[in-house]
Parts: structure tokens; sequence; C-alpha cells
């Protein structure tokens, strides 16, 4: 569904590549996560799948077609088989939630009756039926972010892409929010999801990419997280390193916030 | 669907904007009225040649007693010397010029003088001797002025001869000159209209970002993210251009008709009507500008 083949992306030539040399394929189906700490390259990773920035070399394949290829009055096409969602939701505040996810339909000329039709199924998917008038400000944050998914799939893309989706969400409800995706990706939508959130890439056991200075570092088909690993150094202080790099047995002692044995197995 | 859906964005988009909108259209407005007041004096130069160019002819004007031209030298016009003149308009050479001449004498001259200054004091100390006689040459073609200028003027008996379209040259190149200076207006205008255009329209792109972000997000065409934008613009213009026409309209139905054509009766003025003729072209003018400017601006400002 998505292939990346030796894609290198420069934004300054005098800095070094936001991805660099990316080979990777997410199949039909897939649920991805993407992590790594800022500035690894997801963001970068999600906008060249949409199609908002080219690659410098290499090719990005989105549903078999090479997307550099697509003419740009292609492009709204292309970006109608894809969902997104962000972090910070998206709404637009002077409408509702009907109108919210109907504005989706709309300016792609869906006529009235199939979006007073479609509409509802969606929001009935995400849990929020019943909140239909509710003005974005009325509502949760969950509640947002519900609504921002049932906009990102009411044109029922192959794709969806969601930056950060529970990053400004309790984990309660990040949890909620985790549910509605992998219902999605039950219907066979794929999923590529950036995220920071060590929890839900770990209790969600689905595929793991971990992007590090634009290349990737680690793809694990089932794999977990850890973004930043406590450590006792030796004259007993604490404090927090990033995961990556670290020799448990190098002066001091790794202590991993789960169980990794299992994840072995 | 679709329709309805853009004319209700570009509803917004007015609402939103609303002061904005009102300045375009008042811009538009007073730029458009310079060029349309440009173009109805030309209406009317044009109007004004067609009327005059009938009735003006070129006049031969014969020797009386002490003129002081070289011709006038041996005192009145002869009986004979008329005869030659006359002789000279009938010859072959010279009558495909001519399309019909009358003579003038001095009695008829202090008639039409009469006529034409009926409400002046002067006429009362004038008498017919102080006036030339005449003859009064209408031309097949009124460029050709020349060549009974060269003909006549020397000839014995022959004061001066005048093409009287020489006068009105002067009121025509006044009016040319008028409209120059509207045309000059409109165009400091029409820049003004066209920023202020392409400023109302990044303003509105950037109130709207949000909208247009999302709609890029899920795939709407560049037609659909762009055209409220733009019939924004045009739709400020056309009220604008409307205005215009109706100002242009008022000042021939109120001051050309109501004023100078009733305190004129023998001068050809436009009408009212006329204004229909520039209407379209006023129209289309704002249309155009407020098009390719907002097109511009949004090429530059959004991002699609």
């Amino acid at each position: 569904m998505i292939r990346f083949e030796s894609v290198t992306k420069v934004y300054d030539q005098k800095s070094r590549p936001a991805l660099n040399d990316v080979d990777l394929e997410i199949d039909r189906g897939d649920f991805a996560f993407l992590v790594g700490p800022s500035g690894s390259g997801k963001s970068t990773f999600l906008r060249l799948i949409l199609r908002e920035d080219r690659a410098t070399t290499g090719n990005v394949y989105v549903a078999g077609k090479n997307v550099a290829s697509v003419p740009s009055w292609r492009v709204p096409r292309l970006r109608r088989g894809i969902g997104v969602v962000f972090q910070d939701f998206r709404l637009l505040p002077n409408k509702d939630v009907f109108g919210n996810v109907a504005f989706a339909m709309q300016v792609i000329g869906r006529k009235r009756h199939a979006i007073r039709e479609t509409v509802p199924e969606v929001l009935k998917l995400v849990g929020l039926e019943g909140k239909e008038r509710r003005l974005p400000h009325e509502l949760s944050g969950g509640e947002q972010q519900r609504v921002a998914i049932a906009r990102a799939i009411v044109n029922k893309p192959g794709i969806l892409l969601a930056d950060e989706p529970t990053g400004n969400l309790d984990p309660a409800t990040s949890v909620g929010i985790m549910n509605i995706l992998d219902r999605i990706n039950q219907n066979g939508t794929t999923v590529v999801m950036a995220t920071h959130d060590d929890d839900i890439v770990n209790s969600m056991r689905r595929r793991v990419v971990e992007l590090d200075n634009g290349s990737v570092v680690r793809d694990e088909s089932a794999g977990e997280y850890t973004a930043m690993i406590p450590i006792v150094n030796a004259d007993g202080t604490r404090e927090l390193r990033p995961a990556k790099g670290i020799a448990p047995a190098a002066g001091g002692q790794a202590i991993a916030p789960f169980d990794s044995e299992e994840d072995e197995l | 669907m679709r329709l309805a859906f853009i004319l209700g964005e570009i509803g917004t988009g007015l609402r939103r904007n609303l002061s904005m909108v009102v300045s375009v259209v008042l811009v538009t407005f007073v730029s458009l009225t310079f060029v349309g007041g440009a173009a109805m004096l030309q209406q009317q130069i044009g109007q004004m040649k067609g009327y005059w160019y009938d009735r003006v002819q070129v006049a031969i004007f014969l020797c009386g007693e002490n003129y002081g031209s070289e011709t006038c030298a041996d005192g009145a016009v002869t009986e004979e010397q008329r005869a030659d003149i006359e002789a000279m308009m009938e010859s072959p050479a010279v009558a495909q010029y001519i399309e019909s001449y009358v003579y003038e004498s001095k009695d008829q001259a202090l008639g039409h003088f009469r006529e034409q200054f009926e409400n002046s004091p002067i006429v009362d100390t004038v008498t017919a001797d102080q006036l030339p006689e005449s003859y009064r040459i209408r031309l097949v073609d009124p460029e050709k002025y020349e060549v009974i200028n060269e003909l006549f003027s020397s000839m014995p008996g022959v004061d001066v001869v005048v093409d009287q379209r020489e006068l009105l040259e002067q009121i025509f190149s006044i009016m040319t000159v008028a409209s120059f200076v509207s045309l000059s207006i409109a165009g400091i205008m029409i820049v003004c209209a066209v920023l202020l255009i392409a400023t109302t329209i990044r303003l509105s792109a950037f109130s709207r970002r949000r909208e247009t972000g999302i709609m890029r997000l899920v795939g709407a065409s560049k037609l659909v993210i762009q055209l409220p934008f733009i019939l924004e613009g045009v739709i400020a213009a056309l009220i604008g251009a409307a205005l215009a026409t109706g100002a242009l309209w008022a000042v021939g139905q109120f001051f050309i008709e109501g004023k100078l054509a009733k305190e004129y009766p023998d001068t050809a003025f436009i009408s009212s009507s006329d204004v229909w003729i520039i209407a379209p072209g006023l129209v289309a003018l704002g249309v155009v500008l407020a098009g390719v400017s907002s097109m511009l601006t949004l090429r530059r400002y959004l991002k699609v």
C-alpha cells in the first residue's frame, strides 16, 4: 500500500537529510507505529506519503502509484485515498460535529443524501452518536479527536495517517482513541501512526518502525518501544537517557519499565 | 450540492471581511466611473463630429472695400471675379470635390449673424456692410479642405478661405485632453483597486486557512478551494461596476439630458442610453481585474 524505495529528503543542503535512504513497505491492512525522537523524520515520512513534499531522490509509491509522477491536478484524487488525523484535532470551530464531518464530503462534491446517510454511520463508529449538534468547544479532547477521526475516514480512504493522535490526551482517553483506530484497521484500512507514547505501542503489539536521524533503525512486526530509560548511575543518582545505544551493563543498571523478556517469545 | 456549498463559502467570506469588501466595492466604483467618464467623453466627441461635420463648411470670403489682404488690393470683389470663382467651382477638376455650394450675400450674412447672436447687444451695432460676402461650400470629403484652399485663396477677389472644422478641432482636442486626464486618474485608481483586491483576498485566505487546510487534506480540487476566493473578489468588483454604471447613467440622465441639452439645444449630446454601450465594458474590466489579481494572490498565498 505504501512503499518507500531508497527515499532521501533534503530540506536544506547544509544540514543532514530529514530522511536518509529509507526503504520500507507497509502492506494493505497493516497497522504500523512510526516511532522515534523529534526530528527523526516521522513527519517528513507522512508528508511524503501525502505529497506535501517530494522526495529529493528515490521513489514513494502509494496504492501502486509513484506519487512523484502524479500530476499536480491529480494530487487531490490521491489525497482522497488518504485520511489524516493530527495531534491538535484541527476542527472548524464554527461548525458542529455533523458539519465538521460533512465538510470533508461537501468539498469533494458528494451528494446531500449520501452525506446524510454516511455521516451518522461514521459518527456511530467513533462513538459520538447523539452529539451531532455539539460545537467543538463543547466537547472533551477525546471527543474532538473522535470527530477528527470521523472526518478522516468519512470518505473511506484506504490509508489513515495519524500524527501523534494521542499527544494531547490523557492515557485513559488515548486507549479509547486507539480502540477506534484498531477498529478502523480491522475494517481493512491501512493505519500508519506516528507517536511518542511508549505505553500505547507496547500494549498494541503491532508493527513498529523506529526512525532516528532520518534512517530506519528498527522494524519489528510486533515490537515495543521505549523512548527513555531511567538509569541508576554508579554514584546512585538517577536520570533518564534515550533508550537506544545504552548497554545495560555499562556503568549503570537499566531499569526497563516493562518486562522485556516476554517480548522475546 | 457543490454549487450550494461554494455559494455558502462565498457568503461566509464576504460577511467575515465586510469592511474590506466594502472598500473594494468603492474603489472599483470610483475607478470604473473614471474609465466610463473617459469613454463618455469620447462618445460625445464622436457624436459632435458626426453632427457638425455635416453642417460645417468651407467658407470662401470675398473681398470688400479696404480689406487688408494682398488679393483684395483692388478693392471689393467684382462681378467678373465672382463669375471666375463660380466657373472654377463648376470646372470638372474642382467639382469632384464639391458636393454643393451657395452664395451668401452681405444681407444674408447679416441675417445669419442676427440669428446666431440673438440675445447679444452686439447685434444692433453691426450692419450688412461690415460683413463679407461668401461662398459656402460643402465638400464631398471634408478632409480635402487643402485642395480648395490652394485653388481659391490666391484668386483675385478672394479674401480668405476658412475651414470651419478647425474651430471645432480645438474643442475636440480640449475634450480629448479631458478624457485622457480622466483615463489617467482611472489608471491610478485601478492600481489601487487591484492592490486592494489582492490584500482582501490575502486576508480572506488567511482567515480561512483552517478550512482550506482541511480541504487540501481531504482532497478537494484546486477549483473548489480557490473559486470562493476568486468569486469573492469578482462579486465585489461586479457591485463596483454596477454602481459606476448607475453613476454614469445618472450623469447622462440628469446632467447631460436634463441640463446641457436644454441649455444648448443646437448641440448634439449623448443621451443616458449611450451608457448601456459602455456598461458591458466596465463590467468586463472589473471582472477581469478582480479575477486576475485574486488568482495571482492565491497562487502566492494559498497553497493548494
